[in-house]
């Protein structure tokens, strides 16, 4: 397991190069860079040239990001052309936000959407599923700033039960996470649905209640237990996506986090900066996947069995 | 003899007597899967009794309804499509189709318990097979979790798998020491019935033989009464003490043991005894019954058997009468309306020897 584990971060290191040399290049090829709004109007072309240089900009982009990775490598994602601060910092004091909406809003998806998937696929062809169907679909094709826009419309102008926009206290958080975790809903609970048509048919079900195993316990425990990876899947692809920060719901609500960085970076084409929030989002993405897989083992014993084998099989052979 | 009330074993449709020494009754029990554009008839009209300890043998080709009437029992045919239309089961006396889901729970696993066919997919793959035999005997008796893990060890060392093995999962086990965790999860909690649907079917012949010795003796040592629903005629000869032949959601025979292998009386008895090899007639061929069962959903007027029976004759359309030749032997056939009527068993019986 362990060596699964490891064996998983060391793709890591092919990944981040590709992601970051990705970013360095889309950035140098947009026009425009972040001395632009630096330089004075009345600025002689010996002035450009020399803050060109400060910054690097007459060398060619390779070198740049030569010279980036090489400082990264030393564990220092460097400061922000902008506004000079520490670029770690600036990313981990935004990343709790970010982290708190990705979480609560993955708590709201997976307590409305497994109860709702199991009741439609348990009443397939009904009515209930139907309309869970017509919901869902309707969840999945709303764009979610109009979403965001409607709830604070209704919510922090009508009702004034919630505060519009920033992060202060538990009542900023609710907004946002119920956004959030209705978009990741749709598509969970179609995806449970699924899973658990599929399962319910199954004759160790039958078993379970031959046994006189209370139905309450053959769906949650049995059928649930069993149905659980693609749920697992969906619900740890929106996690990681939200962890990687919602640009268009973090704008709708101001909410200062990861996503909101990242955006603003590569508006105010502070390369640095986006290059090293890039990267961080890279590894937080690739952690969550492994987190998922690993949580699978969990899950299903035939697929833990796979990653111990491989260990028992070497010993044998050795 | 003539003031005698006929004590009779067999189907009979509307008797008065109510003997409450039966562990199983079912009366004219009527399944129907009712599907979008046709209703499919799977058991029609059939009734048995069992008492405590005895064996019956359920035996009839793919699609008579034998796991239609043995999930009946449980009250669990899947509805929708399946609706037991008609019928009593009396399991201890008490009907299951008036019961509450509660008391469903309560009777399934210990009043009477099943075993599925195919252990392949009978276990839940993400539980242990210790919680799997425990979780029965927890619901049902009144132990704590850990004296119920315990017991299951027992119960695994009962069907003969080491309980030092009641962690592992049902992917880590073959396809025998599977039903033999069927097997276990079945008789967990003692339970005064058994049904068994085809618990061998799925396994190879010398696993087969194991398993049915250990059913045997199980049964002989827990007093456990067992319906053994089989297509084969060998596992019946090796176990069963009264046997139902059914065809077509109908018991056209029932009998003794001996009573249905020495003295085979419906037609469809016999074809399924001449299409078993023998030792003794090596040099002949097999005589399958031509043609195929009916379409559950189209089922002829009359006998069902008629259309592929070398006896019939226009009569058969006829609804048929259920007839005793002896007090334990039942058949369900017409033509015994005349007294000269016999089958011509060409090789039968060498099953039962």
């Amino acid at each position: 397991m362990i060596r699964y584990i490891i064996k998983r971060l060391l793709y890591l290191i092919p990944v981040i190069l590709c992601v970051s040399f990705l970013i360095f290049a889309l950035m140098d090829l947009t026009p425009g860079t972040v001395v632009d709004s630096m330089i004075p109007s009345d600025a002689t072309p010996e002035m450009v040239e020399e803050i060109y240089a400060q910054y690097d900009l007459d060398k060619p982009m390779v070198y740049r990001y030569a010279k980036y990775m090489l400082q990264f490598v030393q564990g220092d994602l460097g400061k922000s052309d902008i506004s000079g601060e520490n670029i770690l910092r600036m990313y981990l004091d935004r990343l709790p936000n970010t982290l708190l909406l990705a979480v609560s809003s993955l708590f709201v998806a997976a307590v409305l959407a497994i109860p709702m998937g199991i009741r439609a696929a348990r009443h397939a062809g009904t009515l209930t599923d139907n309309l869970t169907t017509v919901a869902t679909l309707v969840g999945m094709s709303m764009p979610s700033f109009w979403l965001g826009l409607l709830l604070l419309f209704l919510f922090s102008f009508k009702l004034r039960l919630f505060p519009a926009s920033g992060n202060d206290g538990f009542l900023s958080y609710i907004l946002p996470a119920v956004c959030n975790g209705l978009t990741m809903m749709a598509g969970t609970t179609r995806q449970t649905r699924a899973a658990m048509l599929e399962i319910l048919h199954a004759d160790f079900l039958r078993t379970a209640r031959s046994k006189g195993v209370p139905e309450k316990r053959v769906i949650w425990k049995h059928a649930l237990g069993n149905a659980m990876i693609p749920i697992l899947t969906t619900l740890g692809s929106n996690l990681s996506s939200s962890l990687a920060g919602s640009v268009v719901i973090e704008s709708v609500f101001a909410w200062p986090g990861v996503g909101r960085l990242t955006a603003e970076a590569i508006m105010s084409r502070d390369v640095k900066l986006a290059c090293g929030a890039v990267i961080m989002t890279t590894i937080l993405y690739v952690i969550m996947q492994l987190i998922v897989d690993l949580a699978y083992a969990f899950v299903d014993p035939r697929i833990k069995a796979r990653y111990i084998r491989t260990r028992k099989t070497r010993r044998k052979a050795a | 003899m003539l003031f005698a009330k006929k004590k009779k074993i067999a189907p009979t449709a509307g008797y008065e007597e109510k003997d409450s020494d039966y562990v199983l009754e079912v009366r004219d029990l009527v399944v129907h899967y009712e599907l979008e554009n046709e209703t499919v008839k799977a058991v029609n009209q059939i009734s048995f009794q069992l008492k405590k300890g005895e064996t019956l043998g359920l035996v009839g080709e793919t699609g008579a309804g034998k796991t239609s009437t043995a999930l009946a029992i449980l009250n669990l045919v899947p509805d929708p499509p399946g609706v037991i239309k008609n019928g009593e089961i009396l399991v201890n006396g008490k009907d299951v189709r008036s019961m509450s889901p509660m008391e469903l729970e309560k009777v399934r696993g210990k009043d009477i318990s099943i075993i599925f066919q195919d252990p392949m997919t009978s276990l839940n793959p993400v539980m242990t097979v210790g919680e799997q035999i425990a979780e029965s005997i927890f619901l049902h008796e009144d132990v704590t979790r850990a004296e119920s893990f315990e017991k299951a060890r027992e119960m695994l060392e009962m069907v003969g798998i080491p309980g030092a093995r009641a962690d592992e999962y049902p992917h880590q086990f073959s396809g025998g020491m599977k039903q033999r965790v069927v097997i276990a999860i079945a008789l967990a909690c003692n339970p005064r019935c058994l049904l068994a649907d085809e618990p061998t079917t799925a396994l190879d012949v010398t696993i087969q033989a194991q398993v049915l010795d250990m059913m045997n003796d199980l049964k002989m040592r827990l007093g456990t009464s067992l319906v053994m629903i089989t297509h084969d005629l060998g596992v019946i000869a090796s176990i069963c003490d009264t046997v139902a032949v059914m065809y077509a959601g109908q018991i056209v025979e029932y009998g003794t043991l001996e009573d249905v292998f020495n003295q085979p009386m419906h037609p469809y008895t016999e074809g399924l005894f001449n299409s078993l090899p023998s030792m003794n007639h090596k040099e002949g061929k097999l005589k399958p019954i031509p043609g195929y069962m009916p379409d559950p959903t189209k089922l002829p007027e009359g006998c069902a058997f008629a259309p592929r029976c070398r006896y019939a004759t226009k009569d058969c359309s006829k609804p048929l009468k259920p007839r005793y030749v002896s007090d334990t032997h039942y058949v369900l056939c017409d033509a015994y309306d005349n007294p000269q009527f016999h089958i011509e068993l060409q090789r039968g019986g060498e099953a039962c020897e």
